[in-house]
């Protein structure tokens, strides 16, 4: 439904994102792993089309959505498809919701904007939306605002106006982050229910390895601005061949037993201002060679996986 | 794992420096160049002064610009350059020393009452903020009545003008940098509460006030103008920008370069003074914080 | 003389409001905490953002000053020093804050930040700085060539860094971490993590962690406890001991498992946090949990010895 072909974004002389393709079906949940700066977050935004608005371009390659080309699309198209078929939920949910207005309103609005309703056909559309996220006490929720309610309440909303026009993909930056655990936990299981029960495709972009290990049926492992693994999710956490792909699965503390060591990545992830030449990984990695430093990696296709690596790791 | 760094050379660091760098743009070098040449030209005053800016002489009274008096005489033949460069050491200084009472007086009640809160807090800052509802030209006529016209009162009225601002600026510093996580991992490795302020909260606390206090000569320079002209600051023979223009008003259809030239030096003046400022602003990166108040 | 902190009925009330428009209401942060941290151990303290951890890290170290309780370090009653006596103290017990973005003075190079404790205590004079900073460095693995370097220079991890060489400055016994990794990307948190382990056994460190990342504390802690709206609701004596609390096991079950032939349905947890503001007359916790009765609605769980270990409920889990 979803094919991402050899997509470059820029800022003026700076290239954050290069080389990146994925695709993606319907029922399907791709992730999209990376730590800050790894232009995780720029990816979902070259997708709905909002690069524009942060000063940034598509300079190559090519998004494809359901047999529509979005690279060349003009901006009142997107915007149609933006909230209509394709909806988003950002990491923070006070940027999606208008502060001075009663969160039922808000999701009326947005149904009339993109379904054409009439004013009490969207309302009641609302509640319904509001009771299938299983908010108790959708009618009495419609009449409050965003601040009088909690963090995991506030994302559910958010969650509801990605929702509202009945999009067929869904792409969700870092969703659970600024939540508590048991919260973070609700809103990944009710994602994922979402995708099973609507027939959505969902994009997860996140830091976390134990939330994609749970959700996603394929990963993305992006470094400095490219894709360096690609593959099923039990590939990249059991055959994972590149060494960024690998340390970064040693990184989790989760179920590590006393006196095993946790080693993390030396050095620091690079910021965009400062990509290493050759392969951006080599500083910190230690199988690097010589070539590492000089040549940018190309993506090879081994069996049903992507990777960008000249001296493959053995698996982890 | 660490790139190495070397020490930055002392270029480096003179480049680093915000006022250097408010010299960056163009709009930079020629309001900050126009301002060292007005102090230049205050502290040089007896070299470059073509005249005696004190030296009567009738004979030569509402001489027009010519050789060689440049920019006329006025209904005394006294030389206006002379008289408008003598008047920068006037302007200049007492604008400045004012500023400098004022910002070392807003700064310690400031910083007092953001540090210490509570009552001390709500009564420093409505006495401040008493002083701000009257005007500054009643402040000074407050000044002229007990002190007498002059200078001094000039000063003291234009230090108290702008006390509430300074005030009001440096409480809002402290209190915000007060929360700033390493004021309370330096208090938590046992530094004492006068550490804190004069190491951490004050320094950090001094950007914007400088700025503020910067654009305030500018300010400052109008209102000494201001008491000038109706013969409430600089006492004649002293020669002040105000004061010149005032004299000149009896001749304005018969000399009018008594009054145009110091008009026209204030709002250069004025003007290259807050366009430093704002540059400043920008060099610092601390416009937010100079909205805060 | 086993323990180094000892911890009494530790309680902090914010008091709000009390304007002219509206009562005055408190809000128990921290509300009757007590436990030992023995010489050498690595205490972790778990809980969900608004449960008190931040804040009990600020009354061990009268940051904040407690409502009432009392506190021994190393056999020194805390609550009696006074000021000046507390500034002394404060050499031997040091903090690592979250956030390190505004932990050092922007106006500080990596230098004049390690070096202001020695100033602070009069020491700078019969100390060499230069030397010292840079051993300081070397130990927490930073290039000794960054001395002259200001925060924002640096990384993220590296300013932690330097901030653990600041706390480490003075040779302190305890060292209280305030989620010293949550504002760090995941390569870099097991760094400072794995610094932090090597630091404990070079200088035999004591430390109290304050975290909500479960799976970190049960990696990296010798005991945990568990925080629950400013009480302590489950103090388990060594992560192999399973956990009573049904609150606990939530947060276990919350926890994600990094592997995806692992993969479970999560049952979410009820309802929300209760206000702090507006405590219930019973188990805080009663409202969210499946297991509660009548009894938890109405009577405050005591935390006591139930099986192994200290539970505060009425109905303790059984081990799985």
């Amino acid at each position: 439904m979803l094919e991402v072909n050899n997509l470059a974004v820029a800022f003026g002389s700076i290239e954050p994102l290069s080389s990146v393709s994925f695709s993606l079906k319907r029922g399907e949940i791709l992730g999209i792993v990376g730590e800050s700066g790894s232009g995780k977050s720029l990816t979902a935004l070259s997708n709905i089309g909002l690069l524009p608005l942060q000063g940034g371009r598509i300079t190559k390659g090519s998004i494809n959505f359901d047999g529509q080309e979005l690279t060349t699309l003009a901006e009142k198209d997107y915007r149609k498809l933006r909230g209509g078929r394709i909806g988003l939920i950002t990491q923070n949910p006070m940027t999606s919701l208008d502060p001075l207005q009663k969160i039922g309103s808000q999701l009326d609005s947005v149904i009339k904007l993109h379904l054409g309703f009439t004013k009490s056909q969207a309302r009641e559309r609302t509640i319904e939306l509001l009771i299938s996220l299983r908010i108790p006490d959708a009618r009495f929720i419609c009449d409050r605002y965003p601040h009088q309610m909690s963090g995991g309440m506030k994302q559910r909303i958010v969650i509801a106006m990605a929702l509202a026009a009945d999009p067929d993909l869904l792409i969700a930056d870092e969703p659970t982050t600024a939540l508590d655990v048991t919260v973070q936990a609700q809103i990944i299981m009710l994602l994922k229910d979402l995708v099973k029960e609507r027939d959505l495709a969902l994009i997860l972009i996140t830091h976390d390895m134990s939330v994609v290990a749970q959700t996603c049926d394929n990963v993305v492992v992006m470094y400095a601005g490219r894709a360096i693994e690609q593959g099923s999710v039990q590939y990249i956490f059991h055959d994972a061949k590149h060494p960024y792909t690998q340390a970064l699965i040693r990184c989790i503390p989760h179920g590590l037993a006393k006196g095993q060591k946790l080693t993390g990545i030396r050095g620091t992830v690079p910021t965009v201002k400062n990509y290493p030449k050759g392969c951006a990984f080599h500083p910190r990695c230690d199988r690097a060679e010589a070539i590492c430093s000089q040549v940018q990696p190309a993506l090879i296709r081994k069996s049903n996986a992507v990777v960008a690596c000249h001296i493959l790791g053995e698996s982890a | 794992m660490i790139e190495h760094k070397k020490k930055p050379s002392l270029s480096q660091r003179l480049a680093s420096l915000s006022v250097i760098r408010a010299f960056g743009s163009k709009l930079g070098k020629v309001s900050g160049g126009m301002m060292i040449l007005l102090v230049l030209v205050a502290i040089f005053a007896p070299w470059i002064a073509p005249f005696d800016y004190a030296s009567q002489n009738l004979l030569n009274a509402n001489v027009a610009p010519s050789w060689p008096h440049l920019l006329g005489t006025d209904e005394f033949g006294r030389d206006v350059l002379s008289r408008l460069i003598y008047g920068a050491r006037t302007s200049l200084s007492v604008s400045a020393t004012a500023i400098v009472i004022s910002i070392s007086a807003g700064m310690t009640l400031g910083a007092a009452a953001g540090y210490f809160g509570g009552t001390f807090e709500r009564v420093v800052m409505t006495v401040v903020d008493l002083t701000w509802s009257f005007p500054d030209i009643l402040i000074a006529l407050i000044f002229v009545a007990i002190l007498g016209p002059g200078l001094t009162s000039t000063m003291f009225a234009i230090a108290i003008a702008y006390l509430a601002q300074f005030t009001r600026l440096t409480r809002a510093q402290i209190v915000r940098l007060k929360n700033e996580t390493f004021i309370e991992a330096t208090i938590n490795l046992g530094a004492k509460p006068s550490h804190i302020l004069l190491r951490h909260l004050l320094p950090n606390a001094l950007a914007p006030v400088i700025v503020v206090g910067m654009l305030a000569i500018g300010d400052g320079i109008v209102l000494e103008a201001t008491l000038g002209f109706f013969g409430l600051g600089a006492q004649p023979p002293t020669p002040s920008w105000g004061a010149m223009m005032s004299s000149g008003t009896a001749q304005l259809f018969l000399s009018p370069w008594v009054i145009i030239f110091p008009g026209v030096v204030v709002a250069i003046t004025v003007i290259s003074v807050n366009l430093f400022g704002d540059e400043l602003i920008r060099a610092l990166d601390i416009r937010e914080r100079i909205k805060e108040d | 003389m086993n323990n180094l902190l000892e911890v009494r009925d530790l309680t902090k009330r914010f008091e709000s409001g009390g304007g002219i428009f509206s009562k005055a209401r408190s809000m128990h942060a921290v509300n009757g905490v007590s436990f030992n941290v023995r010489k050498g151990s690595i205490v972790g303290v778990v809980g969900e953002s608004g449960c008190g951890k931040s804040t009990l890290a600020r009354l061990i170290l009268r940051l904040i000053e407690p409502s009432s309780g009392q506190l021994s370090f190393n056999g020194n009653d805390l609550m009696a020093n006074n000021a000046a006596q507390m500034r002394a103290l404060r050499k031997q017990m040091q903090m690592v804050f979250q956030d390190p973005y505004s932990c050092i003075d922007p106006r500080y190079t990596v230098a004049q930040a390690i070096s202001e404790p020695f100033q602070i205590h009069g020491l700078s004079k019969n100390t060499d700085l230069d030397k010292e900073v840079a051993e300081l460095l070397l130990k927490v693995g930073m290039n000794p060539a960054l001395a002259d370097s200001y925060p924002h220079q640096l990384s993220g991890g590296q300013k932690q860094r330097v901030s653990i060489a600041r706390a480490l400055a003075l040779n302190p016994s305890l060292l209280v971490l305030d989620e010293p990794t949550a504002s760090l990307d995941v390569s870099v948190q097991a760094q400072i993590i794995s610094l932090l382990e090597k630091l404990r056994d070079e200088l035999d460190l004591t430390y109290l962690f304050i975290s909500h990342d479960l799976s970190l504390v049960e990696y990296f802690c010798d005991e945990i406890l568990v925080m629950y709206l400013g009480k302590v609701v489950e103090h388990l004596p060594n992560t192999s001991t399973p956990a009573q609390h049904p609150y606990t096991r939530t947060l276990l079950d919350s926890t994600f498992e990094p592997d995806p032939d692992q993969r479970r349905e999560i049952i979410a947890l009820e309802g929300e946090v209760p206000s702090p503001f507006n405590l219930p007359p019973g188990c805080s916790f009663a409202a969210r949990c499946q297991h509660s009765t009548s009894k938890c609605q109405t009577n405050v769980p005591q935390l006591e010895v139930k099986g192994s270990h200290l539970v505060a409920c009425h109905h303790p889990l059984a081990a799985i």
